[in-house]
């Protein structure tokens, strides 16, 4: 039995031995953050869902070909990735469109002021970030949404560390003027 | 859109600390980390308990491969460039194509594709194989949906299916374990998992839209 607190590389190990129910451990790691990833992406908390849910099951169908495990967080964000892309490409557009943006996450607060507040503040940077072209979106997200490194966003989405520092950059100068006197 | 102050942008990569940036730097930091911050809210949907149940029916991810097995195994997967110059595969291959469109259903089983649907043909030539079946992107990639037919044991394995008018992603699935693209695709798409395998692609019109 591999507790919830075990290593990526102890847990794909169990799941690779024939525990596929450890496999859960690693969905809740990992899916309050490929959620959030997917939600920014699409701008469709449903649509993020579908790509979340595909991309676990491609997971642990090829997780033989995880080449390596300690590095499984970007792995599973590669993928949930090139679901995102897929999807975008679908719909021949990589913007969002503003009737798909997700419905501000009210915060749990008494003050009803300060919570419209927020939700608006809210609804404001949504918009300003669906407005980003998918690549830049995809950068400022992984950079400072959930935390990455540069290095760790290359193993992500492929692209060079130059090439990714110039995406956040142009991403930064972009929602600078569109949040003008937005968030303080 | 001007560029921003590389001190900010240092700032922004923790490379400098945003303290020592002048007010109205700081206050475009604030902006942004603040931006940053509002999107980093929890989201509120799972599909955990989706993707487990899921998971439970799909055949279980085997241990990696050693060197030489995966060469052998990719020496073993059949490649379009392969089947389409063999005159003996070709021949068979148009023979079992004819007649999958001659007599594309039987037994009154015909699908009927409704709007915005389309009827999409699955052909492949694997002698030998017990089971064929194919998965894709349009049945969540889960086995046990879409079975080919032999009936004649001549080695080529057909079958049909109605699926919604557009692209699909899809492979063969042989004797229950062997994931092999569709040689006659055409087309094909990376999966996505960075070892420069392929998915097969596969494009269904919609039938309304046929003469």
């Amino acid at each position: 039995m591999v507790n919830d607190g075990a290593p990526d590389v102890e847990v794909v190990a169990r799941v690779l031995g024939g525990d596929g129910e450890a496999f859960g451990i690693l969905i809740r790691r990992y899916e309050p953050g490929l959620l959030r990833f997917a939600t920014r992406m699409l701008g469709n908390p449903d649509a993020a869902a579908d790509a979340v849910a595909e991309s676990l099951v491609r997971a642990y169908r090829h997780l033989a070909q995880c080449r390596d495990p300690a590095r499984l967080r970007s792995w599973l964000y590669r993928i949930t990735g090139n679901r995102c892309r897929s999807h975008l490409a679908r719909r021949h557009t990589n913007d969002i469109p503003l009737s798909e943006a997700p419905a501000p996450a009210l915060a749990d607060n008494t003050d009803a002021w300060a919570t419209l507040e927020r939700s608006e503040q809210m609804a404001l940077v949504e918009r300003a970030l669906s407005a980003l072209p998918a690549e830049k979106r995809e950068a400022f997200v992984l950079k400072h949404v959930e935390g990455m490194s540069y290095e760790e966003m290359a193993a992500v989405t492929g692209a060079r560390i130059p090439t990714l520092k110039m995406r956040v950059h142009r991403a930064r100068e972009a929602l600078l003027v569109a949040l003008e006197e937005v968030v303080r | 859109m001007s560029p921003i102050d590389p001190r900010l942008q240092e700032a922004l990569d923790g490379e400098r600390d945003p303290g020592t940036l002048p007010a109205d730097l700081r206050e475009a930091y604030d902006r942004l980390t603040g931006a940053a911050q509002l999107l980093a809210g929890a989201p509120r949907l799972s599909v955990s308990a989706r993707v487990m149940a899921q998971i439970r029916k799909a055949p279980h991810p085997q241990p990696g491969e050693s060197s030489t097995q995966r060469a052998l195994r990719w020496l073993g997967r059949p490649r379009a460039v392969t089947v389409r110059l063999r005159p003996m595969w070709t021949l068979a291959l148009a023979a079992g194509l004819t007649a999958v469109l001659l007599l594309p259903f039987q037994n009154g089983s015909t699908p009927q594709p409704g709007n915005a649907e389309g009827v999409a043909q699955f052909v492949g030539h694997f002698p030998g194989a017990r089971s064929v079946e194919v998965v894709g992107s349009f049945n969540d990639w889960s086995r046990g949906m879409l079975h080919l037919n032999d009936d004649d044991g001549d080695g080529i394995w057909h079958g049909a299916a109605v699926l919604p008018a557009g692209q699909h992603e899809y492979m063969f699935v042989v004797d229950g374990e062997r994931w092999v693209p569709d040689p006659l695709a055409g087309r094909y798409v990376d999966d996505g998992f960075g070892a420069g395998q392929q998915n097969s692609l596969l494009i269904v019109r919609p039938a309304t839209a046929e003469p």
